[in-house]
């Protein structure tokens, strides 16, 4: 077996993460009922470049022939009934893949949508995604270079508009199928778990919202934007009863093979969280999401912890007084702290047995910093927290404009327009404020962040990805089709006809720089790199042995 | 309704060797740094209370409900 085969035997796997990230995206005094979002979508997004999906298309649907879903949840990456086949789908419209970054861009149901390159580590999706955040804004830059100001597009990182519509912040994380089928079909304690994880986690992860929507009991501020919305415990849709834990099953491993150990892979694919900017919200959100999913790995759950009832918990633990309980079903009453208290310690304690070791990297500075931030909590510091956390900088923020203009109350729509401005990827930014003055805590250096707008991740399929689509363009070389796990390349042949060379990058783990770089190194006919990367893919398959891990 | 003051005056355990003059005197040095560097925040809060029509703008603001 290769060192790869390793990876894939192991108890948990390594923790890669992805994330697609919906905008607020409108053109400022247009009031219009459907709102602005498809113009201002579209405006953005044609400043952002990258190759198509599909060389012949205008869009396309989710639906990729490459992309296995798995028959028992029939999932569809678009709930959109003109989802299958060829055909426009709102859902998935001009996306475009990032020689850049190997990440990748499209619009959303009128949102411009940001989808992160794969990647193992949680402080470098931070990087990456505070890089994709200067790419965004730099094409927020070009298509207002022309418009007259009242006419200006404006791009919120945020998650809701305040007038009961809702868009995502999602997450995704590689873990095994039998760890994906125990949350979903076997062991609904490791559902329950996870739920009561993410809802507590909130404390750490929320930006924080004035007001409340989706018919909910008035609220002058609330800790997350997108507790509102959530309607259901599991389920897999995502655009209506949005559910807690979503179930999607779409593990962009390409077709499960036997013999090929990423058939035993799945990508849990999560929709609760808000959108975060602060690097502490941002990093929690992703390191204490691959510690706890370690954890349901190895079959490590305190059921202990889970909630009676989670819906119920969630808009009570959204309070920011902090001072609401909600029932574990043990009878005890746990306030949203006292949770997350009880969870770290669960990791912690693993921690100490290495659980964590070639799992989830810098696991002991992601468990230091949520130890921090909780103690913070603890001593009833906020103030210390507003550098670190989105909900307590927003509200910091909006506390101050009410101390400097006392007419102000919480239902003022000068207050929403501040909530809103938060996230604002423009010059009147608030967040963008607070980080160039230096308030904003740095986790990850400027120099990272800038790395990762021009440079893919070295450690994960993405960099091959990237690195074609340079070299075809460099070569001339056309992309016939382009998705996170197969690329195809149309090269012009020596006659009339031309040939349609296919590499499947299946294993996420794989085609790394350092697997793939003496590859590109040695190959100067595209042809041959092609057929010098399917040679290195050929020799990662393990025994069909690795079929049976877990 | 001040949500973050009302925290901040829950009373503190007292830790051993806590000092209250010199705890006083801290938070005055940490509330002056704080302060300069909130001084872009406001500016950009100034700037968005000062933008004309905010309910026009929180209209213009509706979006499709996403994923």
């Amino acid at each position: 077996m290769t060192g790869k085969s390793t990876k894939w035997n192991a108890p948990a796997l390594p923790k890669l993460c992805g994330a697609d990230i919906e905008l607020g995206n409108f053109i400022v005094d247009v009031d219009h009922p459907a709102g602005s979002g498809y113009e201002a979508s579209q405006a953005l997004l044609a400043e952002i470049d990258g190759f198509p999906r599909r060389r012949d298309s205008y869009s396309y649907s989710g639906w990729s022939g490459s992309t296995y879903t798995a028959p028992a949840a029939r999932n569809v990456h678009s709930e959109s009934p003109t989802a299958v086949g060829w055909g426009y789908n709102p859902q998935d419209v001009s996306r475009r893949y990032l020689a850049s970054t190997g990440g990748c861009g499209y619009i959303d149901l009128d949102h411009c949508e940001a989808c992160l390159p794969e990647i193992l580590s949680a402080y470098d999706q931070v990087a990456a995604w505070h890089g994709m955040l200067r790419i965004v804004r730099s094409a927020l830059e070009r298509a207002n270079e022309d418009r007259p100001h009242h006419q200006r597009i404006q791009v919120l990182v945020n998650n809701s508009d305040g007038l009961g519509h809702s868009y995502g912040s999602h997450l995704n994380f590689l873990i095994s199928r039998r760890t994906f089928d125990d949350i979903f079909r076997r062991r609904p304690h490791y559902l329950q778990y996870l739920a009561s994880l993410q809802i507590s986690s909130i404390l750490v992860t929320g930006q924080g919202k004035v007001g409340s929507e989706n018919h909910r009991p008035p609220t002058p501020y609330q800790i997350s934007q997108r507790a509102d919305f959530f309607e259901i415990l599991q389920g897999p849709q995502t655009t209506f009863e949005r559910p807690i834990v979503n179930s999607r099953d779409e593990s962009l491993c390409g077709f499960p093979r036997a013999g090929e150990p990423w058939a035993a892979a799945a990508r849990l694919h999560v929709i609760f969280f808000d959108s975060a900017l602060a690097h502490g919200s941002a990093l929690l959100r992703t390191g204490i999401m691959q510690l706890i999913l370690t954890l349901l790995e190895l079959g490590l759950v305190n059921a202990r912890l889970i909630l009676d009832d989670p819906l119920v918990a969630l808009q009570d633990y959204s309070d920011p007084t902090l001072k609401a309980s909600a029932r574990l079903i043990g009878g005890e009453r746990f306030t949203a702290l006292e949770l997350q208290r009880a969870f770290l310690e669960d990791v912690k304690r693993h921690a100490a047995q290495g659980v964590f070791e070639d799992v989830v990297p810098r696991a002991d500075d992601i468990i230091a910093l949520w130890e921090d931030t909780l103690v913070k909590f603890e001593k009833g510091d906020l103030m210390a927290l507003a550098p670190r956390l989105d909900w307590v900088m927003k509200l910091m923020a909006i506390e101050r404009a009410m101390e400097q203009s006392p007419e102000l109350e919480w239902d003022s729509p000068e207050v929403k327009v501040i909530d809103m401005l938060y996230s604002s990827l423009d010059n009147d930014g608030l967040y963008r404020a607070y980080e160039e003055s230096g308030f904003a805590e740095q986790l990850v250096t400027p120099e990272r962040i800038e790395h990762f707008a021009t440079n893919p991740p070295e450690d994960t399929r993405a960099w091959t990805r990237a690195m074609l689509l340079r070299r075809a363009a460099s070569e001339g070389v056309e992309v016939d089709s382009v998705d996170w796990d197969r690329m195809t390349f149309r090269i012009r042949g020596r006659y009339a006809w031309p040939s349609y060379r296919t590499i499947d990058l299946e294993d996420p783990l794989a085609f790394t720089k350092a697997e793939a770089q003496p590859v590109f190194d040695a190959c100067t006919d595209f042809s041959d790199l092609i057929d010098g990367l399917r040679e290195l893919s050929s020799g990662q398959a393990a025994s069909p042995q690795v079929l049976t891990a877990n | 309704m001040r949500f973050l003051e009302r925290t901040n005056d829950e009373p503190r355990r007292q830790a051993d060797g806590d000092n209250d003059s010199g705890d006083n005197g801290r938070l005055q040095q940490f509330r002056s740094q704080g302060n300069q560097l909130l001084a872009a925040g406001d500016a950009a809060i100034r700037s968005a209370l000062s933008r004309g029509n905010s309910e026009a703008f929180v209209r213009a603001g509706r979006q499709q409900s996403g994923e």
